[in-house]
């Protein structure tokens, strides 16, 4: 896998090289410096960087997919049932879900903010799939590899509350409200905290790029163990940022019907699960790759295999607490994020502060 | 003290063993169950649950048992059964019960009142259709085949009886124990409704002795074979002059 | 959101279990008045059966709660073999007994389950109800139904209990006990249940009585008072077992109250069992009952219920009044509610264990 690019860049060369050699075989003159310039150097690239961007998302896409199926089968056997049937293992009841939230009819309440209530639900939309550029699977495999890419990340996360609450005010519906409005309240007081844990471990790594924290675990030891704290803290915070039980009051559905997307409906909606999914599997993949060393593993597999065998397993995790416990409250999810957490963080961060001076690692 | 103000006295075994720890560990331990063995489900449309024979589904007939009393009619509380002429080969032209099963509640009392346990409950539940006609079940649809268990008996004791200790229970129907037709004779207008309409043909018109006055012929009351009767109640609701009412045995 | 604002939650809402509205006023998210509705199921029950002869009503009386139909078409029985003056077989009673304390822990199970919905697990949910399929299995074998039974008969009970029934039931009632445990693991010693219930929706003993509430959320304020016990009905007072009080008044002392509750009908029905003579199960009544009133009063799974029954010496009831301790424990709920946030509603609610089937009748 460390050649995809390579691969892909030949790919995209020959296949460039077949288009300058078809231009060329039309013999019209005025077309020959369009064959030479399909063959350049940003061509190639441009074209190279679509189709790693393409297969990437493709990619990340069905492991939403396989993460909604997880939870599912993984659910059921909690509870003692089966779980989806469709298809094999019930793994195609995903794609019967998506063909049936795109033939639902769009609707949009009479008295609703209209613009606005279309552009939320795109605004959640696209910062999770955004997100998802952000993180790399392997040290090859990637579509960005910014300096700065865990905080461009964790930017890009912390835009979703916006599109929430201006979702749930411009529903103009009571539960949407209340549900919008807890919605923003949760994910900053969680917020504070993720960032606490993220800046020890950046101390300790002294990296803001995924590539430099995981390579600096795999040169010293996986975060877990120093920062044992951080990553309690980080887990606790990472359910409550995707909004899943036992923090999943924005769309609590016993008292606020759906929360902030009762209005949301069809496709939209279908769009927003699955982009709830991809959110989770982003927190999943921050938790592999800040505590628990990304890729790093022996070398009998690939590094993608790692990974992804890491952040299935903290996924595990969110369905094995999911089905242990109740949603909790408002008021006790505050007192959670600003008493609870946010001390637990900062001590976190003095303990990477203090290894960094006393020069452990 | 004030109710405010007392805590909840936590018993040992209900204190917190660790915030979530203990139901993290019951579920887990379903996990594993459930993946090792089969989980508890039922794949419904593929598997069913096995009931025992006297499940209470749809009502079910056998048309030659039935001898038309109407006693399902009389106790159905949704008053679905209708009682409507059929003609069959065997049979000839008979009036037999038609229900109509989307209205029917699966109470069994039309089983349970069947003096000839002609009337069962079926297991049958599964009784989804496209439209309403497809749910009133005539005689003919209604047909099911008979099986002991479908029947409902029951014994009971008489409360005249029960005083003296331990009572004598007889089956549902004992000939001996169930209600009597009594005859106001001054009533009677010798009308013969009672006879042509019982179904057993437990009333027979019987001559008293007496002639009548004015035509000089003799005079006949119905007379009742309680053998027979099944205490329909037919003929007392047909009686133009109200001469016939039931005597209970209690 | 200085300003107040009414939510409509029903009638149709995931809270309610049924068809009824609760109207809250929410200043933030702290209720700050609430007025219950009830009237969607208005069925008309009690003219219903004046026009229905007395052994037509036994099924009509199943269908007044799906959750307890064993005790609302027993508390029939019992004001009409009051009606009739008769006396009913003893091992008819015992086989009431057993009945009515299988039908209250199924009850309690679906309770369970509900309040495991309404506070976001839906382990409590699946887990409760598979333990009730026990106990509908037992009385499908008894009685031929699962939900409502027509089990018991003026003057006695349908048909005697079929060959096994002793054993299943002792099979049944040993694998349930100590599945009590795993119910309680679920609940009590998961630290977001009893946050969500601790000190949520308090009523003490003085507001419990004046409010009319009775049964399990009356005894949770620490009010003894069982009419098993102090008016015992069938075979009650041959019987031991106890009253299960907790003083707290509040959800979580409610939910005590119920499991409890359970573990004491697992006793009794052992007792039944025990004790169970020979004998008629039914006597044969009379059509017409002679003129006059009776009174029956049973300890429902929900609370008192009362049945109220004038009869005008002909084959159906003057009059049938039925006391629901729905209705009153409903009408006592702005008290608890008052002064809790919005996300106590559905546990407060789902904790009084509302059945809108006996509630509007």
């Amino acid at each position: 896998m460390e050649t995809l690019y390579t691969v892909l860049q030949s790919l995209s060369e020959w296949l460039l090289g077949v288009i300058a050699w078809l231009i060329d075989w039309t013999r019209l003159g005025f077309l020959s410096g369009i064959a030479d310039w399909v063959e350049t150097e940003p061509v190639v690239t441009f074209l190279t960087t679509l189709l790693v961007a393409a297969i990437y998302f493709i990619t990340l896409f069905m492991f939403g997919l396989c993460f909604i199926w997880m939870e599912r089968k993984f659910m059921g056997r909690f509870m003692d049932r089966r779980g989806t049937q469709v298809g094999v293992l019930g793994f195609f009841q995903n794609f019967a879900d998506g063909i049936k939230t795109m033939l639902k009819e769009h609707i949009i309440p009479k008295a609703a903010d209209k613009g606005l209530f279309e552009m939320a639900s795109f605004a959640i939309i696209a910062t999770s799939a955004m997100l998802l550029g952000c993180i790399p699977l392997s040290p090859q495999f990637y579509v960005i590899n910014v300096d700065l890419a865990l905080l461009l990340g964790i930017a890009i996360f912390s835009f979703a509350p916006f599109g929430i609450l201006i979702g749930g005010w411009s529903s103009n519906n009571k539960f949407s409200l209340i549900g919008g409005m807890r919605a923003a309240a949760q994910l900053i007081a969680l917020e504070i905290p993720i960032l606490m844990v993220v800046v020890s471990v950046v101390v300790m790594t002294g990296s803001l790029s995924f590539i430099g924290i995981v390579g600096w675990q795999q040169d010293n030891i996986w975060l877990a163990f120093p920062l044992f704290i951080g990553l309690i803290t980080f887990f606790v915070a990472a359910i409550g940022e995707s909004e899943r039980v036992p923090f999943d009051l924005p769309e609590a559905e016993a008292e606020l019907v759906e929360g902030w997307q009762t209005e949301y409906g069809g496709f939209r909606w279908g769009l927003i699960m699955l982009s709830d999914y991809l959110r989770a599997y982003i927190m999943c993949a921050l938790v592999t790759m800040l505590f628990l060393g990304g890729w790093d593993g022996p070398d009998f597999v690939w590094a993608e295999i790692w990974y992804l065998a890491k952040t299935f397993i903290v996924f595990f995790f969110f369905i094995w607490v999911r089905v242990a416990m109740v949603r909790i409250r408002t008021d006790q999810i505050l007192t959670l994020g600003w008493r609870r957490l946010l001390p637990l963080s900062i001590v976190n961060l003095l303990i990477a502060i203090a290894l960094k001076t006393a020069e452990v690692f | 003290m004030r109710i405010e103000d007392m805590r909840y006295t936590k018993a040992d075994h209900l204190r917190a063993t660790g915030y979530i720890f203990k139901s993290m560990k019951v579920t887990f331990k379903n996990l594993v169950r459930a993946t090792v063995n089969r989980p508890c489900t039922i794949l419904y449309p593929w598997e069913k649950l096995v009931y025992p024979d006297n499940y209470r589904g749809r009502p079910g007939i056998v048309l030659d048992k039935c001898i038309a009393c109407a006693r399902c009619v009389k106790i159905c509380p949704n008053q679905c059964i209708e009682m409507v002429p059929i003609e069959t080969p065997e049979l000839g032209k008979v009036k037999r019960p038609q229900i109509n099963v989307a209205r029917c509640m699966m109470c069994g009392y039309c089983a349970e009142e069947c003096p000839t346990n002609a009337m069962m409950v079926t297991p049958e539940f599964e009784l989804a259709a496209y439209n309403r006609a497809d749910m009133m079940f005539d005689p003919i649809k209604l047909q099911h085949p008979h099986k002991p268990g479908y029947e409902v008996n029951y014994s009971f004791a008489l409360i005249s009886e029960m005083k003296g200790g331990a009572a004598k229970t007889y089956a549902k129907n004992d000939p001996e124990m169930h209600d009597t037709i009594v005859l106001d004779g001054v009533k009677c207008i010798s009308c013969q409704r009672c006879a042509k309409t019982c179904p057993t043909g437990s009333i027979e018109m019987a001559e008293t002795g007496e002639l009548n006055p004015k035509t000089k012929k003799p005079i006949k009351w119905p007379k009742f074979d309680n053998a027979k009767c099944v205490v329909c109640e037919q003929c007392v609701e047909v009686c133009p002059k109200d001469a016939l009412s039931i005597k209970e045995v209690l | 959101m200085s300003e107040e604002m009414w939510i409509n939650m029903g009638p149709q809402h995931p809270m309610t279990h049924g068809l009824w509205n609760l109207r809250v006023r929410v200043d933030g998210e702290t209720m700050t008045a609430a007025e219950p509705i009830v009237g969607y199921l208005h069925r008309g029950w009690e003219k219903m059966v004046e026009n229905r002869t007395y052994p037509q009503i036994i099924p009509l009386a199943d269908r007044l709660c799906y959750g307890s139909s064993f005790t609302w078409s027993h508390l029939y029985c019992l004001a009409a073999e009051r009606v009739f003056n008769i006396e009913v077989p003893e091992r008819a009673q015992y086989i009431r007994t057993a009945c009515i304390e299988m039908q209250r822990i199924s009850s309690h199970l679906m309770w369970l389950a509900a309040v495991g919905t309404d506070l976001g697990s839906y382990t409590i949910l699946l887990y409760g109800m598979r333990e009730r399929e026990l106990f509908l299995d037992l009385m499908v074998e008894l009685c031929g139904a699962r939900m409502t039974y027509n089990y018991v008969r003026i003057g006695g009970v349908r048909n005697d209990t079929p060959p096994d029934f002793e054993r299943n039931v002792t099979r049944v009632l040993d694998t349930f006990e100590p599945r009590i445990r795993d119910l309680e693991a679920l609940c009590d010693e998961c630290e977001t249940f009893r946050m969500r219930t601790i000190d949520i929706g308090k009523i003490n003993a003085a507001d419990a009585m004046n409010l009319g509430l009775t049964g399990p959320s009356m005894r949770a304020s620490g009010i003894d008072l069982d009419l098993r016990r102090h008016d015992p009905y069938e075979i009650y007072d041959e019987l031991d077992f106890d009253v299960c009080t907790h003083t707290d008044g509040d959800c979580y002392a409610r939910y005590r109250v119920r499991m409890d509750e359970m573990r004491e009908s697992v006793k009794i029905i052992r007792q039944c069992l025990e004790k169970m003579p020979k004998g008629p199960t039914r006597v044969k009544v009379p059509r017409c009952p002679p003129k006059g009133t009776a009174v029956a009063r049973v300890e429902d799974p929900r609370g008192e219920s009362l049945m109220y029954m004038v009869s005008d010496g002909t084959d159906k009831p003057y009059r049938l009044k039925v006391r629901s301790p729905n209705y009153v424990n409903l009408s006592a709920s702005p008290a608890m509610l008052l002064g809790n946030k919005i996300s106590d509603v559905p546990a407060i609610m789902g904790v009084l264990d509302m059945c809108i089937g006996e509630t509007d009748r």
